[in-house]
């Protein structure tokens, strides 16, 4: 058995009990008007990422990298809850007491977001809340597309070009409990209804290819019958179509995708090769949110609460298109 | 005994002791590094400013209440996978008890108590009575945790508001919720305090205890000298499922939220904990001071990497270069 040395944790956790007090100093919204101090300011912008590890939000930080380069004035540096609430809550809290002038967040979902979200803007920190969304409206803007809308799309495109006549179809859902694989699932739903199409099974991908792959290894012995697929992303859709090619169904089946990243691995590139017969582009907003950001704090400008980013379609006659916009 | 003998065995003594305190003299060193490498405004240091020394201590709670678990867990010989599961599923409990079935706190509390309880000592009973791994069996309690968590939440989070009506909680349990209490104490960090001290003198006055460092050093032998090895065993499972309830109880109150994905991977957090706080995987050796003081390194070296912006990318690297040393030293420890 160790010996008594428990005193400094404990003198530790004392001590941070016990330290001067000084928070909650700027209470009250008092937001842009304090946090612009014009093109000659220098400025921390904070990036809290819900989680690096999947590639549309990386792209979302590569794209935000991007677009501050062109102005001087800002430093950004950047946070990864690696999708942990817990942590992504934690990293704002840090990069309060680094007192950033600007504060970006993609949460990993919205309730427990939302606290640690209004602290700052009560601080007189000007939020940007990309994609995912937090409770109430203590933040500046929202930037992000519509998932509901963006699978009514694919449910629409999918009834119009690909199965006109009606069919069978499997749907492979992202992760079960998350926000986007409900809407996309719902406004799939929709854009299918009364088309004629069947969803003889859905099962869970939880955004990743080899998930999907595995899934739809079963789907395919289940029922070889099936015409298309509808993923929720585009990496499970690759995954699929891998699972298809080694059941010798790949001319069989269509493939439809979520994300379009202008990236080599990304679905654009999958569309362009043929491999998925469409995607859907779920726009980052990270330029918007560098643009949304100069404008707050060099332009004093007051922005709109909520931006809303339109999706496209990515099929094989655009792809090379927006590929070459995507990395411009 | 003569001068002769005495004074490498004095030495021996001396690297002993250096290797006990050896998680101590980490977090001093992490410490003192938070400290020279902290950046400043106006003249104080940010890392020492009360608020962040708050979020250290919050941040590490539930990592912390779990690793102390774990550390009896891993003094027996064992270990608990289903830990982070087990934190996901009871704060999908509280949720769903205080928002949609209109459970008071306590009752709330309580039962997601004695849920993660029972849960771990199921684990208990497979692993000392069936004799099945602990590693296996934590791993299928790890699934079906999460399983559970799935099916109780409806497969979402459930947001806890809090209110008098219907569908929402009773407002006593937004205490835990607040990030501090009179602006000054952080809860999760009070519960965390009072755990580890309990744990601490259990482990260090309590028969049990002394069973738990049997049974680790060598389990035949405890047997045999008449400890009660399948109860002893059992019981710590239960304790380990009873404070990741607890830590989940904290989680849901900290994020106002209790989501069925909560917690992954936090069972790796409090197993590095442990290990950096010097407690031998193989067990029989070992003490909760300093997985608390193991916890507060990992807390501290998350945060100082924070407050200066290294690249997140590179502060996997240096995390886990730091439990691969701290598990290094280790090995050096001289065998007594």
């Amino acid at each position: 058995m160790s010996g008594k040395h428990f005193a400094l944790p404990a003198l530790v956790l004392l001590l941070a009990a016990c330290g001067t007090t000084h928070e909650n100093s700027g209470q009250g919204a008092s937001t842009s008007a304090a946090a612009c101090k014009g093109a000659a300011g220098k400025y921390t912008i904070g990036v809290s990422q819900a989680n690096v590890a999947e590639p549309y939000r990386k792209q979302m930080d590569d794209d935000i990298a991007r677009a501050a380069k062109q102005y001087p004035q800002f430093t950004v540096s950047f946070a990864d809850a690696q999708q942990d609430n817990a942590k992504q809550v934690a990293d704002v809290e840090n990069f309060l007491t680094q007192r950033i002038d600007l504060l970006i967040i993609s949460p990993n979902e919205a309730t427990p977001l939302t606290a640690v979200v209004k602290k700052a803007y009560d601080k007189g920190i000007p939020v940007l809340v990309l994609d995912r969304k937090v409770d109430g409206d203590a933040y500046t803007q929202w930037i992000g597309a519509d998932n509901v809308d963006i699978g009514r799309q694919a449910g629409q495109y999918l009834a119009d070009k690909v199965l006109p006549q009606g069919g069978k179809i499997a749907e492979i859902r992202g992760l079960a409990g998350s926000t986007p694989a409900k809407e996309r699932q719902d406004g799939f739903a929709k854009g299918i209804e009364g088309r004629g199409i069947d969803i003889v099974t859905t099962v869970d991908g939880d955004w990743l290819r080899e998930k999907g792959q595995q899934q739809a290894d079963a789907v395919f012995k289940a029922h070889p019958e099936i015409q298309a697929v509808y993923s929720q992303n585009d990496p499970m859709a690759e995954g699929a179509y891998l699972a298809a090619k080694a059941a010798g169904l790949d001319q069989k089946i269509k493939f439809l995708g979520i994300d379009g990243l202008p990236i080599p691995s990304g679905g654009i590139k999958a569309v362009e090769a043929g491999r998925l017969a469409a995607t859907f582009v779920y726009p980052t907003g990270g330029r918007e949110a560098v643009a949304s950001a100069k404008s707050i704090l060099v332009d004093c400008a007051k922005p709109a609460k909520t931006q809303m980013l339109a999706t496209e379609l990515v099929t094989q006659a655009n792809a090379a298109e927006v590929y070459a916009k995507g990395n411009r | 005994m003569t001068t002769a003998e005495f004074i490498p065995t004095r030495r021996a003594a001396v690297v002993d002791t250096l290797f006990r305190f050896q998680s101590l003299f980490g977090l001093v060193l992490v410490l003192a590094a938070a400290v020279v490498f902290s950046p400043s405004h106006d003249g104080d240091l940010v890392f020492l400013s009360s608020e962040n020394l708050f979020n250290v201590v919050r941040a590490i709670a539930e990592i912390g209440i779990i690793a102390i678990g774990m550390t009896f867990v891993i003094l027996v010989g064992g270990i608990d996978l289903s830990v982070g599961a087990v934190l996901g599923l009871a704060a999908v409990g509280s949720a769903v008890l205080l928002v949609n079935d209109g459970f008071g706190v306590l009752p709330a509390v309580l039962v997601v108590l004695a849920a993660g309880l029972v849960f771990g000592l199921l684990q208990g009973v497979a692993s000392a009575v069936f004799g099945i791994q602990a590693f296996i069996v934590t791993l299928a309690g790890l699934q079906v945790a999460r399983g559970l968590a799935r099916i109780w939440s409806g497969g979402q989070g459930v947001a806890i508001a809090y209110g008098d009506g219907p569908g929402e909680a009773p407002v006593a349990f937004s205490l835990l919720g607040e990030r501090t209490f009179n602006g000054l104490v952080p809860i999760p960090a009070v519960i965390f305090a009072v755990v580890a001290v309990a744990a601490i003198v259990f482990l260090r006055t309590s028969a049990f205890a002394r069973h738990v460092y049997a049974i680790g050093g060598n389990e035949k032998a405890a047997r045999l000298s008449g400890v009660a090895v399948t109860r002893v065993k059992v019981l710590v499972y239960g304790l380990s499922g009873l404070l990741a309830a607890l830590a989940g109880i904290i989680h849901a109150g900290q994020l106002n939220q209790g989501s069925p994905n909560d917690g992954s991977g936090y069972e790796l957090d409090a197993i590095a904990a442990v290990v950096i706080g010097g407690t031998a995987l193989s067990g029989g050796r070992g003490s909760v001071s300093g997985t608390v003081a193991g916890a507060l390194l990992l807390g501290v070296l998350n945060n100082i990497l924070a407050l200066n912006s290294v690249d997140p990318n590179v502060q996997l690297l240096i995390k886990g270069l730091v439990i691969v040393v701290a598990a290094g030293l280790q090995r050096l420890r001289p065998t007594p």
